[in-house]
């Protein structure tokens, strides 16, 4: 039963992640490959938070989606002018960066969030706070895989209002045609500025249920492995649509763990995984482009 | 600045009473009625070491219609660029009036400028200062309905701020309802009622252009722009735009510039206050009467003069209906018992995905398709209303998308089974209507690439340097035609759109014609009598 609690809250984490995603991708038809990089922000900036500062979970959540917020500027300025393939070299570099900043920025001699040790770089920060909101503790596997699918389910309902009001048709149409949607006089780059600030910041929102249910936050949650397989579920569950990257991180949680049956050894399982992703990615592109579920079809 | 507070008023008023909003601004108009709307003084613009324009100097009056004609080349999309925001002048300034607040913009702009956000010389400042415009191409948003295409143009919708649609979802839904029954209103007017949920790359390419107009006076444009509004359009939607275009122009005083080519001149004619012309980067602004005097050759006659005179003197032609208002018009010279068939069409029958474009069915419910012949020695016209397939049959003869049923013989022999190349190997040639350059290859390498000599092209001579998508349309489209060889049978879709009909460029059309022992020109029917 447990096994089962931990796969729903992943698949919560992933799902939140997968829709937030599928904001810039499927809506703003832009494809970044720096999601990973809001998630560990996020996760990061709630163990500071809460470990340095003594900050709850609420205000620290909170810190943690204003900060992402902030830095998705890092992506959404550039926006303004890049598309295609110039905005996803853009998203890798910034992906690059707060890899490497996580990775780099300490020194074991010195305690964590000074100026010469940032996060305890490859060690990770260990023993993040559980949640703990006005008294009551998420401590075990079942609060923690209510607390996780309650904020998927706030995660949806927020984006879902988003998606089906003014502000995502106007998404929908700079993504079909930039020029044409300047030329009826509406304000594009404040529209991307936002769609990137509450996409990062709701993937801050997962990268914060992520490390307070494990209780522990390394810089590979910021790899670029991380930010593919984000990328993956939206596009293998197909975009534009609310069911596509559910669907899409569903299968993707699970496929591992299937893989888990199959009694392969430890460092072949790993590989076999990536295979698979290949494979399937490959797939999809030629036989269902718009992805399991999707409605739009990602150029 | 009475007309700033009432283009506001008007504004907020359109949402909720678009009857009321529409009296008030036939007031505020008379108020401005006198008023000019834009001012371009002394533009200049160059691309590198070519000018395009040079000194124009243009002034707008509130509900004025301007045509704007030119050769291809001549700089008319590069000077409603400049108008609309979409490109900066070199020198020169611009003034606008139109909303009622004054805006004024001086080139080139000083550095510092460009440092403030809110000071940028961009299509959507232009278009907040009521200039609206559509394009050659129309750009509808695809994968959106017609409703949400004009319904998304309304100005400051509260709804599209998202923290409003949070924080205040039930004032954000009522205004997104009052804009939804408005723009449905609107699509009524414009002669779409019930179509509210079509996607738009569902409807045809005159019902398209009709929703561009309505979405950019939708977007608040008191000028509107229109890049070629009739080209490729039939006769019947030609003439529902034209009523659409005087309904803005004379009953609601939008002010109109009209880009257009030779065969839709003399239509623009009947509705223009002045014209200007752009001819050796300069403008010179006419009058519509002494423009229609100067209109000689196939922009005055229309196309059949010409293809009478292409066929021959004795050439008699025989019409052939192809169903659901397509029909076959062949030129022949002799008589039909001495030739050849050289493409044999019978019962084809072509699909898109599950839509069937080609054929119709019958009362036992089978599927009937087209069956037509084209002989040695033939100039065929193939006219037909938009949405019919043109495309969709090109493509199905030239084996880019597969046939359902029925045969298809080339020579008399079938040619349904062969790959593209395979056909292009045994003699057809098509020049498709979009879609038939390469944009990063300098017209030289274009030339070369297909293998044509310098003595076939020696009209495109003074643009071989330059790289083909820094062209205008209509020099693309000459690029175009002289890339296809001299096949057995060439096959033209909308081959005059976007070109001038100057008498070099149907000297050159007469010549790629004369190569091909015959010739199919897809065109969309354009009168009832021609």
């Amino acid at each position: 039963m447990t096994y089962v609690l931990h796969l729903a809250i992943y698949i919560a984490i992933y799902s939140i992640l997968a829709l937030s995603l599928n904001l810039i991708v499927g809506y703003c038809g832009l494809l970044t490959m720096a999601h990973a990089s809001y998630f560990a922000i996020g996760g990061y900036t709630y163990a500071l938070l809460t470990l340095t500062l003594g900050w709850g979970f609420l205000p620290s959540t909170a810190g943690a989606m204003l900060v992402a917020a902030i830095l998705s500027l890092a992506l959404s300025l550039p926006a303004w002018r890049f598309r295609g393939d110039s905005f996803v070299l853009i998203s890798l570099a910034i992906q690059a960066l707060v890899f490497s900043i996580l990775s780099n920025w300490y020194d074991a001699k010195f305690p964590i969030a000074t100026w010469r040790n940032l996060a305890n770089g490859p060690s990770g920060i260990p023993n993040i706070p559980k949640p703990d909101i006005i008294g009551i503790r998420f401590d075990t596997v079942s609060s923690m895989a209510i607390l996780s699918l309650a904020l998927l389910a706030i995660c949806g309902v927020t984006l879902g209002l988003l998606k089906i009001s003014p502000f995502g048709r106007l998404l929908k149409c700079m993504r079909d045609d930039e020029l044409a949607t300047r030329g009826l006089g509406k304000n594009v780059r404040l529209t991307k500025v936002y769609a990137f600030g509450i996409s990062c910041s709701i993937a801050a929102l997962a990268g914060v249920i992520y490390s307070s249910y494990t209780s522990y936050i390394d810089p590979s949650s910021a790899s670029l492995d991380h930010s593919i397989l984000m990328v993956s579920m939206v596009l293998i569950g197909g975009v534009g649509n609310f069911r596509g990257p559910i669907v899409g991180a569903i299968v993707l949680v699970l496929m591992p763990e299937i893989l888990r049956f199959g009694n392969l050894p430890y460092a072949t399982a790993a590989n076999v995984r990536l295979l698979v992703y290949g494979v399937l990615i490959a797939l999809m592109v030629h036989l269902r482009p718009q992805g399991l579920m999707g409605e739009y079809r990602f150029r | 600045m009475n007309t700033a507070l009432d283009d506001a008023k008007i504004a907020k008023m359109s949402a909720t009473d678009p009857l009321a909003a529409l009296s008030c601004r036939e007031e505020g108009i008379q108020i401005a009625t006198q008023h000019s709307v834009l001012q371009g003084r002394n533009l200049q613009k160059s691309f590198g070491n070519h000018c395009v324009l040079d000194d124009v100097t243009v002034d707008l009056r509130q509900g004025e219609v301007v045509l704007l004609r030119g050769e291809n080349g001549s700089g008319k999309t590069t000077l409603l660029n400049i108008l609309t925001g979409n490109i900066e002048p070199d020198q020169g300034t611009i003034r606008v009036i139109a909303s009622g607040t004054e805006e004024y913009f001086r080139f080139p702009r000083p550095w510092w400028q460009d440092l403030n956000a809110f000071d940028h010389f961009t299509p959507e400042r232009v278009a907040s200062e009521a200039i609206g415009r559509t394009w050659q191409d129309v750009r509808l948003f695809q994968t959106q309905t017609l409703l949400d295409n004009l319904a998304v143009a309304t100005p400051d919708q509260p709804g599209e701020n998202p923290l409003a649609v949070l924080l205040s979802n039930s004032r954000t839904r009522a205004a997104e309802r009052n804009n939804r029954g408005t723009a449905s209103a609107v699509l009524s007017q414009l002669g779409l009622a019930g179509r509210e949920d079509s996607s738009a790359d569902r409807i045809s390419l005159g019902q398209t252009k009709r929703v561009a107009i309505g979405r950019a006076i939708r977007a608040g444009a008191r000028i509107l722009f229109l890049d070629e509004p009739l080209a490729g359009v039939d006769g019947k939607g030609i003439l529902t735009i034209m009523e659409l275009l005087t309904s803005l122009a004379r009953d609601e005083q939008v002010t109109l510039v009209i880009v257009e080519h030779a065969l839709n001149i003399p239509r623009v004619l009947d509705l223009a206050d002045t014209v200007w012309t752009l001819s050796n980067s300069h403008l010179i602004v006419e009058q519509p009467s002494e423009v229609r005097n100067q209109l000689r050759g196939l922009a005055a006659d229309g196309l059949m003069p010409w293809l009478k005179s292409m066929a021959g003197p004795n050439a008699n032609y025989e019409e052939q209906d192809l169903g659901n208002g397509a029909r076959l018009t062949r030129f022949h010279a002799q008589s039909i018992k001495n030739q050849k068939a050289l493409l044999e069409l019978r019962d084809v029958v072509v699909r898109r995905g599950n839509r069937l474009v080609i054929g119709c069915p019958d009362f036992a419910g089978d599927i009937k398709g087209i069956s037509f012949k084209i002989y040695e020695g033939d100039l065929a016209v193939f006219h037909a209303p938009n949405g019919w397939g043109k495309t969709t049959l090109l493509e199905a003869l030239l084996g880019i998308i597969p046939m359902e049923q029925g045969e298809l013989l080339f020579d008399n022999m079938p040619i349904k089974h062969l790959s593209v190349w395979e056909r292009v190997r045994r003699g057809i040639a098509i020049l498709q209507a979009r879609d038939n350059f390469f944009r990063n290859l300098t017209v030289k390498e274009t030339l070369r690439l297909c293998n044509q000599t310098s003595s076939d092209t020696s009209w495109l001579s003074n643009l071989f340097d330059r790289q083909v998508a820094s062209l205008s349309g209509g020099e693309r489209q000459r690029v175009a035609m002289s890339l296809l060889k001299p096949a057995r049978l060439g096959i033209y879709d909308e081959p005059f759109s976007a070109l001038d009909l100057s008498r070099e460029t149907t000297e050159a059309l007469d010549c790629y014609v004369r190569r091909h022992e015959a010739t199919i020109i897809f065109l969309p029917i354009l009168d009832e009598n021609e």
